[in-house]
């Protein structure tokens, strides 16, 4: 396991914020990390990568106490933050070149502004760039150690949809090199897209952990929704795909009703959230 | 410690300080005041000048040896005018005939003038002096003898111009503003959250401390070297006036990682930083005022540095002399370097 986790556990004074969570995650693998604001996702993040200190449990990531021996790990990881952290005086060369030399390392950074796109922006001071870019330079500074495993929080927050595309394509790519990927995001489209596996936490525990596939089969609501023409406009029926009398209904409506679509409506990962926890994730 | 983190560290707070309009203002504002140097008299006047108007054999006798030296003028007007323009130190209205009447026992009127910048005790000076001559003239009797001792060394003609007094308290000044570079840097790290992605690489907060440690000191080197030469104050031991400006210099970047650890924000950096540097320039300043103690201003570290540059650069004093300054400002720098590291390691951890 290149991330392992048992009974970790953290509190703020009397708030506890992580309590007793254990998981692990495979080479290769991406774990989507989903949770409502103040579920335990960004401190569960911090004691991963050597931030915090867990007050119970231990993680090993690629194998080392990251709380006996962080700097061995930092060697290895990448980090992209959630909130802007550029050094705003520097240019984006500046910044990614700061980073390499922390590292003790000297990649091309050309290459690596090509593939995140920011060649035109590589000579801007970072403080003139926009929120969608910045995010942007903070990918590509997650990505300067060529590292084993990227620790992504909400990586195409405030990037438009084809600045998105193009991370979640390098996300990708970075799986089929055999990176380990464990991100953190509140976008359920993402995380179903992306993720082998997602683990929802909800104050402070992993409610669900598992394909998105198996916890929409599981947990989701399987219905057909059929949508027919009337003389004032639309009516819809929403038939259960598990009950017995949904092939006769179906057929039924075909041959009495103008129908206009069929759409099956398959559980979103947000709806099997809402089943687990009662709570939305952008609360 | 890593060292190429330390490197890596110290190269991007050079350049992100340099492009700071604050710092760098901090950084330049403290070598213009450097300026005021050749504003300030070059040497110490020791003669007092006094315009005279109308003609008398009594005062003609005083030479400079007394240290009072007469300038004629044409009108009683010219007299006051000189004097109201702040070319002497007084001004002497003699009536006509002033010796004669002297002479004959009438009470000639005397009319002095001073400028008004001058302190009472030279105008108290002036005048007693003035009475006595007159008196002694009047009553025909030399004045009396009196035979001065000079209590150590006699630094008559030798006294120490204002402008070199003043070179302690532009060091102090240049280097105590390194304060706001180091707390501005400390500061900006924390606020911009760029800190948590440092730590997460080989780099750790010893490391962070340390390059900044490092930029700091350099940086007050630089302003105090730019200092040294724009006032060309090249005289007394050199390496003596560079260790205590090290010394110094180390004083400023520790207080500077304290104080900078005491906030998150730069407008709270500037009211943590901004009062105690007021506090540390206050040695510099006092020294160059005749009359107050030193002695209440012991319980500021930069007293100590004050004292000692002063020592060497305007008394000749060597290491012998000074180490006692220098090793109080050292325990000074020990005690800001393990409160800075001790408060900033306890944030970053």
């Amino acid at each position: 396991m290149i991330i392992e986790a048992e009974t970790l556990t953290y509190s703020y004074d009397e708030h506890l914020a992580v309590d007793h969570i254990s998981f692990s995650v495979d080479k290769g693998e991406i774990l989507g990390f989903l949770g409502p604001n103040g579920a335990g996702k960004t401190t569960t993040t911090k004691m991963l990568t050597g931030q915090l200190i867990p007050q119970e449990g231990w993680a090993k990531i690629l194998g080392i106490d990251i709380s006996s021996d962080p700097k061995k790990v930092h060697e290895r990881i990448g980090v992209c933050f959630e909130e802007k952290n550029l050094y705003p005086r520097l240019t984006v060369r500046e910044n990614l070149k700061f980073f390499a030399d922390l590292f003790g390392i000297n990649p091309d950074l050309d290459e690596l502004l090509k593939r995140v796109d920011l060649t035109k922006w590589a000579d801007d001071r970072a403080e003139t760039l926009s929120k969608g870019l910045q995010q942007r330079v903070m990918f590509a500074r997650s990505l300067i150690n060529d590292p084993d495993i990227l620790f992504l929080d909400e990586p195409t927050s405030g990037l438009d949809p084809i600045s998105a595309d193009a991370i979640r394509q390098i996300i990708v790519t970075e799986k089929r090199k055999g990176k380990t990927i464990f991100l953190t995001t509140h976008n359920m489209m993402e995380a179903d897209k992306l993720s082998d596996r997602v683990a929802f936490i909800n104050e402070g525990k992993i409610v669900a952990l598992d394909t998105p596939e198996n916890l929409k089969l599981k947990l989701g609501k399987r219905a057909l929704k059929v949508r027919m023409r009337t003389q004032t406009g639309f009516e819809e029926e929403t038939l259960p795909l598990d009950d017995p009398k949904t092939p006769e209904r179906t057929k039924d409506l075909l041959k009495t009703k103008e129908v206009a679509t069929i759409h099956t409506q398959e559980a979103t990962l947000e709806e099997v959230f809402i089943q687990l926890t009662g709570r939305k994730l952008e609360q | 410690m890593n060292p190429q983190c330390v490197k890596a560290i110290a190269k991007k707070d050079t350049i992100a300080a340099m492009r700071n309009s604050l710092v760098l203002m901090g950084l330049i504002s403290g070598i213009l005041f450097a300026g005021v140097y050749y504003v300030l008299p070059a040497s110490v006047e020791e003669t007092f000048d006094l315009a005279v108007y109308g003609e008398s054999q009594f005062f003609s006798q005083f030479g400079e040896e007394e240290g009072i030296a007469f300038h004629p003028f044409g009108s009683p007007g010219d007299v006051e005018k000189a004097v109201d323009e702040g070319d002497y130190v007084a001004g002497l209205v003699l009536p006509e005939n002033f010796d004669s009447l002297l002479m004959s026992g009438k009470k000639p009127e005397i009319t002095l003038y001073f400028d008004s910048e001058q302190p009472e005790n030279v105008r108290t000076s002036i005048t007693y002096f003035m009475e006595l001559a007159v008196e002694s003239a009047a009553l025909q009797t030399p004045l009396p003898q009196m035979e001065g001792e000079i209590l150590g060394e006699d630094m008559a003609g030798e006294q120490i111009p204002l402008r070199e007094q003043s070179i302690p308290l532009y060091l102090v000044m240049a280097l105590v503003m390194e304060m706001w570079t180091i707390s501005t840097l400390i500061v900006e790290e924390s606020a911009a959250g760029t800190l948590r992605a440092v730590l997460v690489t080989p780099a750790s907060p010893s490391d962070v401390i340390l390059s900044k440690g490092i930029v700091g000191i350099g940086y007050s080197l630089l302003v105090a070297v730019a200092i040294i030469i724009l006032t060309q104050t090249f005289r007394g031991d050199l390496p003596v006036l560079f260790l205590g400006v090290l010394l110094g210099a180390i004083l400023s970047v520790t207080l500077g990682l304290f104080l900078g650890s005491l906030t998150e924000n730069i407008i709270g950096s500037y009211i943590y930083v901004g009062v105690p540097l007021l506090v540390l320039i206050l040695p510099g300043l006092v020294i160059l005022l005749p009359g107050v103690s030193l002695s209440v201003m012991k319980v500021i570290p930069t007293y100590y540095l004050v004292d000692a540059v002063n020592q060497i650069l305007n008394h000749g004093a060597g290491l012998s002399d000074v180490w006692k300054e220098f090793a109080v400002v050292g325990v000074f720098d020990v005690i800001f370097f393990f409160l800075g590291v001790t408060a900033l390691r306890r944030r970053y951890s």
